[in-house]
């Protein structure tokens, strides 16, 4: 029994043959299950390949317009290159013009695809909830000082009552009786 | 053996980075020629240098000396305390208020702080002592003011005033057994007050899909020379941001700035003192009868103290009304002790300093040494 190649198993797996090469495949694979096997192979490898392929959302044919115009351009600017180049000095850069043009500007919109296909989508970065910015926090133990993750103790609470109160325009204040003058001592500490 | 050796050389670099050394010649204190007061002496105390890494940390415990060579009483003293003013922990300042200091006394100031300063500046003493400000007895003040220490020393005066006045009347009719049952009824107050760990930064870009703008209620004063209109804040769990209040000024006299008190009132409906909203300076022009903005670009974080198990504190409502305002001619009002009793924020608000001098002396001394001192005034 002469089995197909496997390209034609391939292309079979994908519906992508000719209509009799089709009917007499199918006619083999009735009888071999070999082939049948290779066939499913292909199929569920298409299928992950489909998966795999999932991209964010492009707009195809707006890309491939795009691309059209670039090129059509490129080759426009290599006519208008070659034309004055072919009565001066540089015209023996000749080699850059026709074909050779199309393939380099082809080649380099291929990148630019090439980068836009590869290219995952990512999650958008969430806003930092916290930058450099120094936070003062009253606590039972004194006032302290955080900046840039790194926490200082700047008031300790003394002996005895103190209030401690926040205002808003950046500063953190410490009332109590001083134990050393009896004096009522109040510690603004600031921003800046 | 050479894991050893790097231990050995990461202690002693540590070692050698915080090493102490005392704080001798580098405290600089500067009080003007023409200045009321003057230095008797200074006695740095316990105070030393400490370098952690690329930061120089001062901690302080100064006791000034100062004498009053003014003819009038000295009522505050505010002190600003720098060792550089670029970065925060910087500046500080230390204020004496409720003081009774008579011509040619001396009194003491004690700076007992840490601040901060970064090492690569050399040269020069590594802390600036400046008077910020003195307010005598007259109300009359002297200082250049940079920490506008002429309206909180104003205010703490004559909260001073009012808290002295009302123990006085208790003293008048009730004898020394009343001023006793006042002054528990204050420590327990004081002891009972709902506090919260409030943490404050400054213009934060902090978002969140949770955040929802809050509408202030206001708390409002019969004699109030300036009401709040309508305020709003960013909520957002339990952090409130950009707090804005409009204030009308209901008097006939230009005001210098206003002071917005703000509490903030958590899902089980307990309030608790948030903090402070003031406005001033040449932006904040509130003439008579018309009505400008009092707002601050800052974020200020609730939670329970450590010791209550530190739990963020949600907002559910907020709550703000007019604890002070100066006019342009340097006169302050501030709510007298009925109208805070009648609006049921005694228990709320922080007791003034003249209120927690009191009390303190009451504890330690008792109600007789109280009732002379109250007799004083």
């Amino acid at each position: 029994m002469t089995h197909p190649n496997q390209s034609t198993l391939a292309l079979y797996a994908g519906q992508d043959l000719g209509w009799f090469t089709r009917r007499r495949t199918e006619r083999h694979l009735t009888r071999c299950g070999d082939c049948r096997s290779e066939v499913q192979a292909f199929a569920s490898a298409r299928d992950n390949l489909i998966a795999l392929d999932e991209l964010p959302a492009i707009s195809w044919n707006r890309l491939s317009g795009e691309m059209k115009a670039n090129i059509r351009l490129g080759l426009a600017a290599g006519e208008c290159v070659r034309g004055e180049r072919t009565t001066g000095r540089v015209a023996s850069f000749g080699f850059l013009s026709g074909a050779r043009t199309l393939t380099a500007c082809a080649s380099a919109m291929a990148l630019v695809a090439a980068g836009l296909l590869l290219q995952r989508p990512n999650p958008a970065p969430q806003p930092a909830a916290t930058g450099d910015s120094a936070v003062w926090r009253a606590t039972a133990n004194g006032i302290e000082l955080n900046q840039g993750g790194r926490t200082l103790s700047l008031l300790h609470a003394p002996s005895g009552d103190v209030t401690y109160s926040a205002g808003a325009q950046g500063s953190m204040r410490a009332s109590y009786v001083d134990s050393d003058t009896g004096n009522m001592t109040i510690n603004n500490l600031y921003d800046q | 053996m050479t894991s050893k050796l790097a231990i050995l050389l990461v202690a002693g670099v540590t070692a050698v980075c915080a090493q102490e050394t005392a704080l001798d010649h580098s405290v600089n204190i500067n009080l003007p020629p023409d200045s009321p007061l003057t230095l008797i002496s200074e006695n740095l105390g316990e105070s030393h240098v400490t370098q952690r890494g690329s930061a120089v940390v001062l901690d302080l415990d100064v006791t000034l000396t100062l004498h009053n060579s003014s003819p009038n009483r000295v009522r505050g003293v505010t002190l600003l305390v720098a060792a550089q003013e670029v970065t925060p922990g910087g500046k500080a300042s230390v204020s004496v208020p409720s003081l009774d200091v008579a011509p040619s006394q001396n009194f003491p100031v004690h700076i007992d702080l840490r601040l901060l300063r970064p090492a690569q500046i050399a040269g020069g003493p590594l802390v600036q002592v400046n008077l910020d400000g003195v307010l005598f007895q007259d109300y009359s003040f002297y200082g250049p003011n940079r920490l506008d220490s002429r309206r909180t020393m104003t205010a703490w005066e004559m909260q001073a005033q009012r808290e002295r006045k009302y123990f006085k009347s208790i003293l008048a009719m009730h004898g020394v057994a009343g001023l006793k049952q006042a002054m528990l009824e204050s420590l327990n107050r004081q002891a009972e007050r709902p506090r919260l760990d409030v943490q404050v930064s400054r213009g934060r870009a902090v978002t969140s899909a949770a955040e929802h703008n809050a509408r202030f209620a206001f708390l409002r004063f019969p004699d109030e020379p300036v009401e709040p209109v309508e305020g709003w804040a960013e909520i957002a769990g339990n952090e409130a941001r950009n707090p804005r209040i409009d204030v009308r000024n209901l008097s006939s006299r230009q005001v210098r700035s206003v002071e917005i008190d703000w509490i903030v009132t958590d899902r089980q409906g307990k309030q608790y003192m948030a903090g402070s909203v003031p406005a001033s300076g040449p932006e904040f022009n509130l003439r008579a009868g018309s009505t400008s903005r009092v707002l601050q670009d800052t974020a200020l974080r609730f939670a329970r103290l450590a010791n209550d198990g530190g739990a963020p504190v949600s907002i559910a409502g907020m709550t703000g009304f007019v604890g002070q305002v100066e006019f342009a001619d340097g006169k302050v009002w501030i709510p007298n002790r009925e109208a805070l009793a009648n609006a049921q924020l005694l228990g709320i608000l922080e007791p003034s300093p003249e209120e927690q001098r009191l009390t303190d002396l009451y504890r330690k001394k008792g109600p007789k040494a109280l009732a002379d001192e109250l007799n004083k005034f």
